[in-house]
């Protein structure tokens, strides 16, 4: 897309510019080049060194049409030389998902349920070198079957006078909107379309802050403290709860909750082609959850076009204050969840990913510059397993 | 021991030159930056207009009088200088030295144009075709009297190339010539990377506005933002059309890239005399060049292997 806007750009401009110079004609014309022409010019420049002189000038003087691309980054630095970077990306999942599909038992067929999200992704950051400044802005928006999600933030970063340690401070807020799709019997009975669900907002406001310390050549770290307020409808409204009499009702979770996030990350630099990444998380809510998280990661670059990441991660989490399970809660609690994501359990997460990065880019699309295939096995304690793969394409 | 960068710079052909050499120690790396440097001044002593015992200098003497026999390599390069002139419509021109400035001479101060006919006149001298090459005799014979020829266009990046040459034949696996900006590199740097080289912001010159990873390539900008006019609210450029006699508007700055930096150097003026739709078809249609051309509107053209990303 980048390219054909430019060369629009382009075309106008040329537009403009006979236009312009319409009276005062340079005189040259685009003129189609013989072949003996280019030959006068390129058999001399495109010898490789004293071939000629051995061959007597035939055979290594053929024409050799060399088609390299010549890559070019583009940064722009205005006045004030300062550096500006725009960011733009485009990400797509498509997941499916058996327990989707138990939402409407009626439609319930034998594939599961299918979902595609996309989400673009929009940033600009000024960056001041001298200064060790950065100022930057983003914009996101999220969209899928039941949830739309429209974020915007605001960056500050210092680099420390060595330029070694850098101080980040991120704000972010999310606007999201949640269809209410309530599961199939508890739906008021209307003689509408089906598909033209209530929303409801829900609302999050985050504080980020991170220091990341480059403490020699082979090992970076970094430690990150988040705060994060939620409001709004934080149920999932088609989770069913069913309480002790065999009643069914919907989840219902509190208003608001507040999340506090902290994290530290170490970087290993094994040479060039080996890193060691380590990652600690530690959580805790107002909603009575506290988790812990421990992921190592070690990607080797194979090649410079292909590396393969093996990971494992634990996880371990206690149950929110609302949590039961089915047939245990009644209606003396307000507030009742039966969504074993809130619930006590540990798991493990063992996998590799595999990321390929071609020179002519993903299946010679020059603008899908990488692509990158995940497999991992999901093991939780209270009896689920999951083989995952995700794919990843970055645009460029 | 461990290879490093050495580097040196030396003025040569009224421009500054630094030779960058990857070695193993600095004994080493002097010694062939000693034999990079005697290259150059070699090919300056071929080029050089102010002595009148140069080949250069005896070609445009003889001018309307008689052929002149000159070396070999003299030959060659002007033979390559006539296809270059070929191919870029005239706008690439070494009898560009024959421009009368008499009766009209660029600088910042000027406030109106020369005629069309006066403009004319000036360059009524500079004509590519009147230069008459002999192949057997190995001779030059410029047909017009007060008829001159002039390296400026080509000879630095001949002489990058030509020393990069020698290195190359003397085991020196990496390096750059940089002959004021117009640079040819070969092999990695020190530390096994690929040369890095920066393309100058033109509303900026002091810092890049974008990086090329290349080696083994030569790189040359023209730019006009150094030398320009205001007349009658248009932006002019020193570079004079060899054409029209008039100076050249529109463009900001021409880089190209080519695998040779005698190519690379001599392209880049041309392309800005020959404007932006003439010079990006031509380019286009040569294999191995390519160019990033910036108008006076900060619009960016490229030749369509030119990835901008």
């Amino acid at each position: 897309m980048k390219r054909i806007f430019l060369s629009a750009l382009g075309i106008l401009s040329l537009i403009q510019l006979h236009a312009q110079s319409a009276s005062d004609s340079s005189g040259y014309k685009s003129k189609k080049l013989t072949l003996d022409e280019v030959n006068l010019v390129s058999s001399y420049y495109n010898q490789t060194g004293n071939n000629a002189a051995v061959t007597g000038g035939i055979g290594s003087e053929k024409l050799n049409d060399i088609s390299n691309i010549i890559d070019v980054k583009f940064i722009r630095y205005d006045k004030k030389n300062r550096r500006h970077i725009l960011d733009a990306a485009l990400g797509i999942d498509h997941y499916t998902s058996a327990s989707s599909d138990l939402i409407d038992l009626k439609a319930n067929s034998s594939a599961s349920h299918a979902d595609t999200r996309i989400y673009p992704d929009i940033s600009y950051s000024v960056e001041n070198e001298t200064k060790g400044t950065t100022i930057g802005a983003g914009l996101s928006a999220s969209s899928e079957f039941d949830y739309k999600s429209f974020g915007g933030n605001i960056t500050v970063a210092k680099k420390t006078n060595d330029k070694n340690g850098e101080f980040t401070a991120k704000v972010q807020v999310y606007l999201d909107k949640v269809s209410l799709v309530l599961p199939v019997e508890l739906r008021p009975v209307t003689s509408g379309r089906e598909n033209n669900y209530p929303t409801t907002a829900r609302n999050t406001y985050a504080a980020s802050l991170s220091y990341s310390q480059i403490i020699n050549q082979n090992l970076q770290v970094a430690f990150f403290a988040d705060f994060i307020q939620q409001q709004g409808y934080l149920s999932l409204p088609f989770h069913r709860v069913y309480f002790k009499d065999g009643s069914v009702h919907q989840e219902n979770l509190p208003n608001t909750r507040s999340k506090l996030p902290l994290a530290v990350r170490a970087n290993y630099f094994l040479g060039d082609n080996i890193i060691l990444k380590a990652y600690y998380r530690f959580y805790t809510d107002n909603w009575g959850l506290t988790a812990h998280t421990a992921n190592i990661e070690m990607p080797v670059k194979i090649t410079p076009f292909f590396s393969v990441s093996p990971f494992y991660r634990f996880y371990t989490q206690t149950a929110i204050k609302y949590f039961g399970k089915y047939q245990t809660q009644s209606a003396t609690n307000v507030y009742h969840s039966s969504n074993y994501d809130l619930s006590a359990f540990n798991s493990n997460f063992l996998g590799a990913g595999f990321k390929f990065n071609p020179l002519k880019g993903v299946f010679g699309l020059k603008h899908f510059n990488s692509l990158e295939i995940r497999y991992g096995h999901y093991a939780k304690n209270n009896q689920m397993n999951a083989n995952i793969i995700s794919l990843n394409i970055k645009y460029k | 021991m461990v290879a490093a960068e050495y580097s040196r710079s030396v003025k040569l052909m009224g421009n500054n030159f630094t030779i960058t050499l990857v070695a193993k120690d600095n004994t080493l790396a002097q010694k062939q930056m000693d034999i990079a440097v005697a290259e150059i001044r070699r090919i300056e002593a071929l080029f050089t207009t102010y002595s009148n015992e140069s080949e250069t200098a005896l070609i445009n003497k003889n001018a309307g009088i008689k052929p002149v026999l000159v070396c070999k390599e003299m030959y060659s390069i002007i033979e390559r200088c006539a296809g270059i002139s070929n191919i870029t419509q005239g706008a690439f021109d070494i009898t560009y030295g024959s421009l009368d400035k008499s009766l009209w001479n660029f600088d910042k101060t000027i406030t109106e144009l020369p005629s069309a006919s006066v403009a004319l006149k000036m360059v009524h001298l500079i004509n590519y075709k009147n230069i008459i090459l002999d192949k057997k005799n190995t001779s030059i014979y410029l047909k017009e009297k007060g008829m001159r020829i002039g390296f400026g266009g080509i000879g630095k990046g001949y002489a990058a190339e030509m020393a990069k040459k020698l290195m190359i034949e003397n085991n020196i696996k990496g390096g750059i010539i940089n002959a004021s900006g117009d640079l040819t590199t070969w092999g990695l740097q020190a530390n096994d990377k690929p040369w890095t080289i920066g393309i100058a912001d033109p509303n900026l010159p002091a810092s890049a506005f974008s990086y090329l990873n290349i080696s083994d390539m030569a790189i040359a900008t023209s730019g006009t933002y150094e030398k320009y006019a205001m007349i009658n609210g248009k932006k002019y450029s020193h570079t004079i059309n060899p054409r029209t006699g008039l100076p050249v508007q529109g463009i900001k700055s021409v880089t190209v890239i080519s695998n040779n930096a005698e190519l690379a150097d001599a392209m880049a003026t041309p392309i800005a005399v020959m404007g932006i739709e003439a010079g990006l078809y031509m380019i286009n249609q040569l294999p191995a060049l390519h160019c990033i051309i910036i108008d006076d509107n900060n619009k960016i053209f490229t030749s369509n292997k030119i990835n901008l990303s």
